[in-house]
C-alpha cells in the first residue's frame, strides 16, 4: 500500500491556516515577541512564538468550554482544516487519528497541579483535570470532530509528531486502514518555558539554527495534521494527492536524556533508512527540512549527520528550520514541519532559516538565508531529533500515482517471547505471572519496596526516576526471559503511562511559583515529559528501535501493546517491549485516578506497578531460536463502546480458554457478555495487583503464560474503560 | 530511592545569614553532600569525594546537565551568581575550587525572587 497525503492543516505561531503559514514561512517573517501567556518577570528569557488570535472558547464545544486546552483547541482547528482539505468527513468516511504530543493540557492543569501538591485531596475544578492525561487531545478530537475509529496518542518528546505521521503509515502499509488523519499538537506553558530556562537551552536573543553565533532555541507553540491516504482510497473516490509519503527512519540513540549524540550516527543512518525505504538516493532529493533547533550541539550534530549521509549531494541540496521563525513547538514539530515539507514540494518554494546570518562552518550544508526561494522539488526529507534520542526521518516525494504499487498490504505474524510484571507479587518473569489470575490476598500496599543498587548500575541508572526504574527492572526481567541478548539490535520499546510524573510535576511546579523561575530543577524537567520513563530505561539498556510512551486512559497497557503489534507487522521494528507503568503518586491515588478513569467505585488499594511484554515478528523469533510463549492471534481497539465491536471478535479455540481483564467490574462482563467467549472462565488480575494504569499489561503477561504453561489454549485479553475498549486474543503454538 | 518532596537546600537558605563565612573544611563538605544529594550519586558519600580531583568529564565523570542542577543549588544555597561566558568551567573543576569561590564572593546577589 503507498502512502499519499491529501490535506494539510496547521496552526503556527506565524498563522492559522496552512497556506498562511507557508506564505509568512516563505517571506522570511519571524514570529518570535514577548511573551504574553504567562509573566516571564523572573525568568531567564522571555520570548517565544506564541499563537496568536486563539480563543479557545470559540473552537470548544458549547458546554466544554471550561474544559478544552489551548492545545486542543488548536489541534481541532489544523485537524478540520486537513480533513476540508482532503474531502473527508469522519462521519461518512472511515478514518482514524494518530497524534502526538508533550504538554497537552499542561498549561491550564499547571497552577492545580501546584495546588494539588499542597493539597492532593483537591479536586476542583474537576473539568481542567480531565485536560492532564496525554490521552485527553486525542478524546476531544474524537468528541468534537470524530467519530475516529482507532484513536492513538504518542510521545516521543520533539519527534512525536513525527511519529504519528509514520503510525498513520503504518496502518496503511497494513492494511489496517485506508485514511489517516495524523499530526500533533502541544501548547506553551509556563512548565516548559521554564524548564528549557533551567536547561540553558533557549537563546537569549533569538533563535538562529545554524548561525555561528547561535546559542540556544526559542519556543513556541502549534499544530498540525496530514490526512494520509491509501493508493486505493484515493482511486476509489478520485482524490488528488499533494504528495506521497514515500519513506521514513525510526530509531533511538541510546545515549543521553537531552543531549544529541555527537557524530550524528544514528540521525545519517535513518536519512539512508528513509531514502532505501522510498527507493531513492541522495541524487533524487532537493531538499532538507532540518530539526534545526539552534542549539550549539544540535546543529552541529544534525549538520554531520546530513553531511555522512547525503555525500557529495549535500553540496547542493538546500537544508533550512523552521524553528528560526515559529520556535520549537515540540510535539506538535515533527507534524507542522512535515506539513512545510509537503507545502515546499507542493508550491516549489523552500522556506528560509530565519535569524541566520553568519552560517557556522561546523554547519557546512547549503543554507536558505534570509526570505525562501522557489525551486523545484521532486523529494524532500523532514528530521525530528528527540528528548531521549528517538530519532525519525521522513521522506516526502511529488504524488505520481501512476507508478506501480511498490508494495502489497503486509502483517508479519507476532509472537510473545517473555513477559514480566513489577507489582504486588514482587517482579516476575512470565510464569510467576500467573499467580496474579490465582485467588490470594489482595494488595495491601500502595508502593513497592526494593533496593535500586540489587537491580542497578548506580552509576549509570542515577538519572532514572521511579517510573523509569520500576520499567527498566520489568524490562530486564522480560529480556532474560526473551533469551534477549540476541534481539537487543533491533528492539524498540513502547511504554504507557496516562498520567506522567504527576508528583514530579507538580513538585516542578510549585517551586516555580514559591522559589520562582531561575531556581527550577534543570535535572528533574527532562524527567517531566511522558516519554522519559521509557526514554531513560530505553538509554539504559541500550535499545536502538523506536522508542514511544502512550497513553490511553483505563486501557494503557493494552494500547501500547497494540501500538507495538502495529509498528512490528508492518517491519518497522522486529522486536519490541510493550508494557506499562504507573509510580505511585497521592494525586494519582485520590484525584486523577478516579476522576479520569472512571475507576471511582474502585474498593480496594491503588497500586503501582509496570510490566513489559516482549513481542517479535515470528520469522525473526525463529531466526535467532527464541520459543514464544504463545501467538497474537488478534489486537483490536476503540473509541465508544464494545458493543458494535463485540462480533468481530474471533472465536474461543477449541479446549481450554480463558479471559483476562484488568478489573473484574460490571463494564468489563457485560462486555464479555456480548461475545463468543461468554462462557470462557474469566479472570481479573486486580484482586491480586491492585489498581493502575498498568494492568493491561499483567493481563497479558498472565495470559501468555498460561498459555505456554498448557493451563490454556487461548486467552482474550479485554480493557474496558469509560469510552474505550481493547480486545487481544493470544493463541497456543 | 531518596523521598521525593522539598528539597533539603530550601532549609539551608533559611540558616545563617552567610554561608561563605563557614569554615573551609565545613564548606567543602557541605559541597561534597550537595554533590552526592542532588546529582543522586546513589552508593556515594561525601567522604567518597576528593576535593582536589577533577567532577567533569574525567573523576567523577559529571556532564553538562549535572554542571547546570550544581550551578543552581551553589547560587541558592550560598546566594552567589555563578558569572556567564567560560567561568563556570574553571569555578567547578573540582569541590576545592567551588569552595575558593564561594569564600571570595562578596557580592550577594540575590538570585531566584521566589517570594514575589
Amino acid at each position: 500500500m503507498r502512502v499519499f497525503v491529501t490535506g494539510i492543516g496547521i496552526v503556527s505561531p506565524l498563522a492559522i491556516g496552512a497556506e498562511k503559514t507557508m506564505d509568512r514561512l516563505v517571506s522570511g517573517a519571524r514570529a518570535f515577541r514577548p511573551v504574553t501567556l504567562f509573566d516571564t518577570a523572573d525568568q531567564c528569557t522571555h520570548q517565544a512564538a506564541e499563537v496568536a488570535g486563539l480563543s479557545v472558547s470559540d473552537v470548544a464545544p458549547s458546554g466544554d468550554r471550561k474544559a478544552w486546552s489551548r492545545t486542543d483547541a488548536m489541534a481541532a482547528i489544523a485537524a478540520r482544516e486537513a480533513l476540508a482539505a482532503a474531502r473527508i468527513d469522519p462521519a461518512t468516511t472511515a478514518i482514524d487519528l494518530a497524534i502526538g504530543g508533550t504538554t497537552g493540557g499542561m498549561f491550564e492543569t499547571e497552577r492545580l497541579l501546584a495546588e494539588m501538591h499542597r493539597d492532593p485531596n483537591r479536586r476542583e475544578p474537576l473539568e481542567l483535570m480531565l485536560s492532564h492525561p496525554l490521552s485527553a487531545t486525542s478524546d476531544r478530537l474524537r468528541a468534537a470532530i470524530g467519530p475516529f475509529r482507532r484513536a492513538r496518542s504518542v510521545c516521543s518528546a520533539c519527534s512525536g509528531g513525527a511519529n504519528a505521521i509514520l503510525l498513520g503509515a503504518a496502518w496503511i502499509r497494513a492494511g489496517r486502514a485506508h485514511s489517516v488523519l495524523a499530526g500533533g499538537a502541544d501548547g506553551l506553558c509556563r512548565l516548559t518555558f521554564t524548564g528549557f530556562n533551567a536547561l540553558s537551552a533557549v537563546a537569549p536573543d533569538a533563535c538562529r539554527p545554524f548561525d555561528r553565533r547561535r546559542s540556544g532555541l526559542g519556543l513556541g507553540e502549534g499544530a498540525a495534521f496530514l490526512v494520509l491516504e491509501s493508493d486505493v482510497s484515493l482511486r476509489e473516490r478520485g482524490g488528488e494527492p499533494i504528495a506521497e509519503l514515500a519513506g521514513w527512519g525510526v530509531g533511538s540513540e541510546a545515549h543521553h536524556i537531552t543531549n544529541p549524540e555527537r557524530g550524528g550516527d544514528t540521525a545519517a543512518a535513518l536519512v539512508t533508512k528513509a531514502l532505501l525505504c522510498g527507493g531513492l538516493s541522495s541524487r533524487d532529493l532537493d531538499y532538507v527540512n532540518a530539526h534545526g533547533t539552534g542549539t550549539p550541539l544540535n546543529d552541529a550534530m544534525e549538520a554531520a549527520a546530513l553531511r555522512k549521509a547525503l555525500g557529495p549531494e549535500a553540496d547542493r541540496i538546500p537544508v533550512s528550520s523552521c524553528k528560526g521563525q515559529i520556535g520549537h513547538t515540540l510535539g506538535a514539530a515533527g507534524a507542522i514541519e512535515a506539513a512545510v515539507t509537503v507545502l515546499a514540494i507542493a508550491r516549489g518554494e523552500l522556506p528560509p532559516t530565519g535569524g541566520l546570518e553568519d552560517p557556522d562552518p561546523d554547519c557546512n550544508l547549503v543554507h536558505v538565508i534570509g526570505r525562501g526561494k522557489k525551486a523545484t522539488v521532486r523529494a524532500a526529507l523532514s528530521n525530528s531529533f528527540g528528548f531521549g534520542g528517538t530519532d525519525t526521518v521522513l521522506l516526502f516525494t511529488r504524488p505520481s500515482l501512476a507508478r506501480k504499487q511498490h508494495a502489497p498490504a503486509q502483517r508479519r505474524p507476532i509472537v510473545v517471547t517473555g513477559a514480566a510484571t513489577l507489582g504486588a507479587l514482587g517482579l516476575h518473569g512470565s510464569e510467576g505471572s500467573r499467580e496474579y489470575l490465582e485467588a490470594g490476598p489482595p494488595a495491601t500496599s500502595a508502593k513497592l519496596e526494593f533496593e535500586a543498587k540489587d537491580h542497578f548500575d548506580l552509576g549509570r541508572a542515577r538519572r532514572m526516576d521511579r517510573s523509569a526504574r520500576l520499567l527498566a527492572m520489568a524490562m530486564q526481567v522480560a529480556v532474560k526471559e526473551a533469551n534477549g541478548q540476541s534481539a537487543l539490535s533491533e528492539l524498540g520499546a513502547i511504554a504507557g503511562s496516562a498520567y506522567g510524573t504527576v508528583d514530579s510535576s507538580a513538585e516542578f511546579i510549585r517551586r516555580i511559583y514559591e522559589k520562582g523561575a531561575r531556581l527550577a530543577s534543570p535535572m528533574v524537567f527532562p524527567n517531566l515529559v511522558p516519554s522519559s520513563p521509557v526514554g531513560h530505561a530505553a538509554i539504559y539498556l541500550g535499545i536502538r528501535g523506536p522508542v514511544l510512551s502512550t497513553a490511553d486512559l483505563g486501557v494503557t497497557g493494552e494500547a501500547a501493546f497494540g501500538l507495538a503489534c502495529e509498528l512490528l507487522e508492518v517491519g518497522e521494528a522486529r522486536a519490541m517491549l510493550a508494557g506499562g507503568v504507573e509510580e505511585h503518586s497521592a494525586i494519582t491515588e485520590r484525584v486523577l485516578g478516579p476522576v479520569c478513569s472512571g475507576s471511582a467505585n474502585w474498593k480496594g488499594v491503588r497500586t503501582e506497578g509496570a510490566s513489559i511484554v516482549v513481542l517479535e515478528d515470528e520469522a525473526h523469533a525463529a531466526a535467532r531460536g527464541a520459543k514464544p510463549l504463545c501467538n497474537v492471534i488478534h489486537v483490536a481497539g476503540g473509541r465508544g463502546t464494545f458493543s458494535a465491536a463485540a462480533a468481530s471478535l474471533p472465536e474461543p479455540p477449541r479446549g481450554r480458554a480463558i479471559a483476562v481483564g484488568a478489573r473484574r467490574d460490571e463494564s468489563t462482563l457485560s462486555a464479555l457478555a456480548m461475545t463468543g467467549w461468554a462462557s470462557v472462565p474469566f479472570f481479573d488480575v486486580a484482586s491480586r495487583a491492585g489498581n493502575h494504569e498498568g494492568l493491561g499489561g499483567f493481563c497479558i503477561a498472565a495470559a501468555a503464560a498460561a498459555i505456554a504453561a498448557g493451563r490454556a489454549d487461548g486467552a482474550l485479553v479485554l480493557g474496558i474503560a469509560p469510552d474505550r475498549w481493547a480486545a487481544i486474543v493470544l493463541g497456543g503454538r | 530511592m531518596p523521598r521525593r518532596g522539598v528539597a533539603p537546600v530550601l532549609a539551608c537558605a533559611n540558616l545563617a545569614p552567610d554561608r561563605r563565612l563557614m569554615d573551609k573544611a565545613a564548606l567543602s563538605h557541605e559541597i561534597r553532600e550537595i554533590i552526592v544529594r542532588e546529582l543522586k550519586l546513589e552508593g556515594k558519600t561525601p567522604a567518597d569525594i576528593d576535593e582536589q580531583a577533577p567532577l567533569f568529564g574525567e573523576g567523577l565523570g559529571l556532564d553538562s546537565l549535572d554542571a547546570l542542577q550544581l550551578a543552581m543549588v551553589i547560587e541558592e544555597t550560598y546566594q552567589v551568581k555563578i558569572p556567564d561566558g567560560g567561568e563556570e568551567r574553571r569555578i567547578f573543576a573540582s569541590v576545592a575550587s567551588i569552595a575558593d569561590f564561594i569564600a571570595r564572593s562578596r557580592v550577594a546577589t540575590s538570585v531566584g525572587q521566589g517570594r514575589s
